[in-house]
């Protein structure tokens, strides 16, 4: 057992836990944030993605040892920005979202992208999500969101 | 249970490692696979472990007139997108996962791992890498043929952890790596090849091949590649069978779950030679 | 009144895109346990002795000696044990669960037990037939008395994954002698009645209750009827609430995928016409039936494709391997049997030199024309229209030519499909029976009481959409919660692509008579299916109509392969569709993306198979699916032909969209590599076997 310190959603948490916890298991068994889902459990699918000083990391993929004093945002954290609710109605109006169940990673995944690349291409749209896999929908209407979003929020990434 | 460990400092994980023996790691993203426990268990590793993420003084990229440094702990994200860092070696990391696992796996991190897959050591090799390997009381260098010994297995003393990446200074003028994957992004190389040519007075001054994921280790044979120094591209271009043959005894892949041996024979052959049909 | 098809927001993004939905995984209950399964180590044999480690207090063995009722999965074809008693009939066969309060602990006596088996001799050869079937049409062999030739080619599909990204599971808790489940699950009926019959319960003891749902494709059909009696008995046993979550290899390894098939083909000619074709289908079951012959059924029926053949013989075999148990898949048996025929029609029209489309146009099933099994494509078939419009979209016959030039390594190929909306035959009217409730509050709300799930396909905005609309009253006064079996009836399964067609029908023809008595304070309407009366359909012969209505669909696909590597890349895709009526365009657009990358993955990417009865596959590393940069632009084209018993005339959709991808893609890269393709997928290795043969 080790004390932890880190920032979780712009918090400071304190964990008296084992640095060998994936990252995933303290967010969702701990911090009883569900929005990061397991899907694979290997860094394939990217349901479990957040991110880590502001760059989308697979929540399954980190130890918990490797969080020290790092800053991690969930979705639902995430949620609470200007950002969100412009990507948020850009998956909403190109019907990005089916099961839902990739869509928290997507969104994380689409905000890494776009805080690096506030206008980004189609190919490097898909070099963003290359690593979240979606199996409803094809990805077309998720790139066609993160084009709208990017447009529609031009100057806040 | 296993001990684990997060130093503040290289010394303080030197002086562990002089003391006992330990698992290294760095991002994690192998290492957390290779252990996966099931969920929400913690990760079943099998020896004491020393996280190293944390150590600044193995993060960055630095360089002097003949080499670049790379840091241990510097993330593929941030090597791909560093200036110091050669075109070849940014293309490679782009064609490795994805996005989520380049911002936390190393460069180190492939090397330590040693797979026969592993993307960027087809580069390394081509680019004739070296590490760095420290110990409390030592430090040695070493080239990445060398180091790695086999599937899985590397050269590295128990006390001692990989601290630098080290690559020459080199401009080809030509270099590619090409992926040949089961899709098109986030995915275990079936095979992988990597050239670079240089001429001078229409002669080549400089001719590596290498291929990964075709034997226990990545194939690139200097004494081969000797033999087409000096030769212009039409030279070369008579030579394709004869290159390709010198090569074959050495491309021995396996039957797996992601190919077989008759494709990655064959596709290695095709992509030689279709280097060297469009130089 | 505006047009039903214009898109609204669906209404769970919102939850879904927060990451706030609740998926099963996300449920914790107080004191809630940990079950994992014990699985078998050989693929055929008998238990001869378990050892078990001591096991601490609140720690419990669960296996069939619990089973308080019949120790059999309640599916279509009884043959499937909860839990076995001695025999194992496959490798990764669940045995008996172990639950208790640590999961460490839980997963350390898994370990520490010990079975002895006393092994028997795997089969994995297709020599044991469990279900044969044969049926004719016109003059049925007969035909092939006269013909100048015989072609006959052989064609070959593998196994398709699943792979929703959430993998399978439930939690259960009891409540005195009740028994409740939630579960990721596309059918909260089946669940109930098959636990019904594991714990020998009354209806009234058994709850099932459907939580967001991270996709399903079929795989969460039957399958988790399993886990949920495995469960159920464990609650019911222990008195404590429980999880069973799957981890992602365990779902690999263990859970059914769509049937293995080879399909052989025949066809009578005489001066260039198709007389007869004959047709013989096996698919591999795996270790017991489930709705194995309901799949081949399916398969069978679709046997000419989009063609009007006049004579037939058809027969077909379903075997049991030692493998794991094969089930429900987008599609059910036809995208096996449309890329078979598909690439039949083609190769016959090469092997007479004559111009494909002018070939297949010539056999194109009309209205009033005869199925295979003689039934009546009643409603008006407008293939030729939407084939013309994907042609002229794609500029199809420019790129075709051009890409003839065999040096280019570029394709373009073209799918006809259709798919058979609803159950097979007389399944609606005889087992489902569905029944839907739709309830007036008192504050004029509006309560739609089914059982259908959304897994991802809207269908709890569509239904909403549909009820708003014919009510006239804002969407926002319908209430569709999530389906709990103390709450609704029974409206059937989420499959088939049944759910808008006919679970829509019945409450589109609730909405009516709520509308009529609207200024009733509350009340509610029921409504129960009844077939269409010119629907006559015999199971035995395959004689009849075997489905109420089809959907139909045409794709086109671009492709360049590489030259030196045989990969494929999907350059632009096509797709025109008639499916009645779009309740809402843009989740019609969001199904043909997704089913259309399904079907088009399944032709030349995902790759699965086994070796002595063990997935090879068996992860998200190493079974592929598309990423995003594996997939092209899809373009999308919706065209109106109502079904009268539809909803504003609407069929299925879900299905549709994913059988015509196969055919296609590998029509695309028979061009591109002039060569002939006889199986699925055509991963790049087989590309270059048939490169390299000629």
């Amino acid at each position: 057992m080790a004390k932890i310190k880190l920032r979780v959603n712009g918090k400071p948490v304190f964990l008296d836990t084992d640095y060998n916890r994936r990252l995933l298991d303290v967010l969702r068994e701990d911090l009883e944030l569900k929005g990061p889902k397991e899907g694979c459990g290997e860094g394939e699918c990217g349901a479990c993605a957040v991110l880590l000083d502001h760059q989308v990391v697979n929540s399954c993929c980190v130890p918990l040892a490797n969080c020290i004093g790092k800053d991690i945002v969930t979705i639902e954290g995430y949620a609470m920005t200007s950002r969100y609710k412009i990507l948020k109605e850009a998956f909403e109006e190109e019907g990005a979202v089916q099961c839902g169940f990739c869509t928290p990673g997507m969104m994380i995944a689409a905000e890494s992208l776009l805080n690096k690349n506030p206008n980004p291409t189609d190919e490097e749209i898909k070099i963003g999500l290359s690593g979240n896999l979606c199996r409803c929908t094809g990805y077309n209407m998720i790139i066609k969101a993160i084009k709208r979003a990017a447009k529609a929020g031009e100057g806040i990434w | 249970m296993v001990k684990s460990y997060v130093p503040e400092t290289l010394k303080e994980t030197l002086e562990l490692l002089d003391k006992g023996k330990y698992q290294i790691v760095a991002g994690g993203t192998d290492m957390l696979i290779q252990n996966h426990a099931r969920s929400p268990l913690p990760i079943n590793y099998k020896n004491d472990i020393i996280y190293i993420s944390n150590l600044e003084e193995l993060k960055g990229i630095t360089e002097d007139d003949d080499f670049i440094y790379i840091g241990a702990c510097t993330s593929l994200e941030e090597i791909m997108e560093h200036k110091l860092t050669p075109k070849l070696l940014k293309d490679t990391i782009l064609e490795m996962a994805s996005p989520a696992i380049r911002h936390t796996g190393t460069l180190a991190g492939n090397i330590g791992n040693a797979s026969p897959a592993g993307d960027s050591l087809v580069t390394l090799y081509l680019l004739n890498a070296d590490v760095q390997l420290q110990s409390l009381n030592n430090t040695r260098r070493m080239c990445i043929r060398d180091f790695i010994t086999g599937v899985r297995k590397i050269d590295l003393k128990p006390n001692e952890i990989i601290t630098k990446v080290i690559i020459n200074k080199i401009n080809f003028d030509k270099a590619e790596f090409i992926k040949v994957g089961p899709r098109r992004s986030d995915a275990i190389s079936k095979l992988s090849f990597a050239y670079g040519i240089t001429f001078h007075n229409n002669q080549t001054i400089d001719f590596r091949i290498a291929f990964g994921a075709v034997n226990t280790t990545v194939v690139r044979h200097p004494e081969i590649e000797c033999q087409y120094i000096r030769k212009t591209k039409e030279e070369l271009k008579e030579s394709i069978e004869e290159i390709i043959t010198a090569y074959r005894p050495f491309i021995k892949p396996i039957d797996d779950q992601r190919s077989n041996k008759a494709y990655r024979r064959q596709v290695c052959e095709n992509l030689l030679r279709e280097f060297i049909l469009e130089l | 009144m505006k047009d039903i098809s214009k898109s609204i927001k669906k209404t769970d993004s919102n939850e879904k895109i927060s990451g706030s939905a609740t998926y099963v995984a996300d449920i914790k209950l107080d004191g809630m346990l940990h079950a994992v399964s014990l699985r078998s180590s050989i693929a055929k044999g008998k238990i001869k002795e378990i050892h078990f480690p001591e096991i601490p207090e609140d720690y419990y063995i669960v296996s069939h000696k619990d089973i308080p009722g019949k120790n059999i999965v309640k599916i279509i074809f009884e043959d499937q044990k909860i839990f076995p008693v001695h025999t194992i009939t496959y490798r990764y066969e669940p045995i008996l669960l172990v639950v208790g309060p640590d999961k460490q602990k839980v997963v350390d006596i898994i370990n520490q037990t010990k079975i002895e088996y006393i092994e028997e001799t795997p089969v994995f050869d297709w020599v044991n037939s469990a279900i044969d079937y044969h049926f004719e049409k016109g003059i049925g062999l007969e035909a092939f008395k006269g013909a100048d030739k015989v072609i006959k080619y052989d064609y070959e599909t593998n196994y398709q994954e699943q792979a929703y990204i959430e993998p399978q599971g439930f939690i259960g808790y009891p409540e005195g002698d009740k028994v409740t489940l939630i579960g990721s699950i596309q059918c909260p009926y089946y669940v109930k009645n098959a636990v019904i019959q594991a714990l020998n319960a009354t209806p009234e003891n058994v709850r099932v209750i459907q939580p967001s749902i991270g996709g399903a494709f079929g795989g969460k059909e039957e399958f988790p009827s399993l886990i949920a009696c495995q469960l159920a008995v464990a609650v019911n046993k222990i008195k404590k609430p429980i999880q069973l979550l799957y981890e992602r290899d365990e779902d690999m390894n263990c859970t059914t995928k769509r049937h293995p098939a080879k399909i052989h083909f025949e066809a009578a000619i005489k001066q260039n016409e198709i007389q007869g074709i004959k047709v013989y289908t096996a698919i591999d079951a795996g270790a017991n039936i489930g709705l194995s012959g309901v799949v081949l059924s399916r398969a069978l029926i679709a046997c000419t494709g989009v063609y009007t053949i006049d004579n037939l013989d058809v027969s077909g075999d379903v075997f049991i391997t030692n493998t794991v148990p094969n089930g429900a898949f987008r599609g059910f048996g036809a995208p096996q049997m449309f890329f078979a025929v598909e690439m039949f029609m083609e190769h016959i029209a090469l092997d007479l030199n004559q111009d494909v489309l002018s070939f297949k146009r010539k056999y194109l099933a009309k209205q009033n024309d005869k199925t295979s099994t003689n039934g009546i494509f009643r409603d008006p078939v407008i293939m030729p229209k939407m084939i013309d419009k994907a042609m002229k979209v794609s500029d199809y016959i420019k790129k075709r030519e051009a890409y003839n030039n065999e040096s280019v390594y570029k394709g373009i190929g073209m799918s006809l499909f259709f798919h058979g909306c609803g159950f097979t035959g007389s399944g609606e009217k005889d087992i489902i029976k569905a029944k839907v409730k739709l309830r007036k509050e008192m504050n004029g709300d509006v309560s739609i009481l089914v059982a259908a799930v959304d897994m991802g396909q809207g269908i709890r905005t569509t239904l909403r959409k549909v009820v708003a609309n014919i009510l006239e009253i804002p969407i926002e006064k319908v209430i569709f919660d999530f389906p709990d079996t103390d709450k609704v009836p029974d409206s059937g399964p989420t499959v088939a692509s049944r759910t808008m067609m006919i679970v829509g029908g019945l409450i589109a023809r609730a909405c009516i008579e709520m509308k009529e008595r609207w200024i009733e304070p509350a009340f509610t309407v029921t409504k129960q299916y009844k077939q269409p009366s010119y629907i006559e359909y015999d199971e035995a012969s395959f004689y009849g109509d075997a489905y109420p209505a089809y959907s139909w669909g045409v794709n086109i696909v671009e492709v360049e392969v590489d030259k030196a590597t045989y990969q494929v890349n999907l350059v632009n895709a096509w797709s025109v569709y008639d499916c009645g009526k779009a309740i809402d365009e843009r989740i019609v657009l969001g199904q043909a993306d997704g089913g259309l990358t399904q079907g088009l993955s399944y032709g030349y990417l995902e790759v699965m198979n086994h070796d002595k009865g063990v997935i090879k596959q068996k992860n998200m590393t190493d079974y592929i699916i598309p990423t995003a940069k594996d997939m092209c632009k899809m373009e999308t084209i919706i065209y109106d032909n109502p079904y009268a018993f539809g909803p504003y005339g609407a069929k299925g959709v879900g299905e549709l969209t994913l059988i015509g991808g196969a055919p296609a893609v590998c029509l695309a890269i028979e061009q591109a590599i002039s060569r002939r393709i006889h199986k699925i997928p055509a991963t790049p290795e087989y590309i270059m076997e048939l490169v390299n043969h000629g």
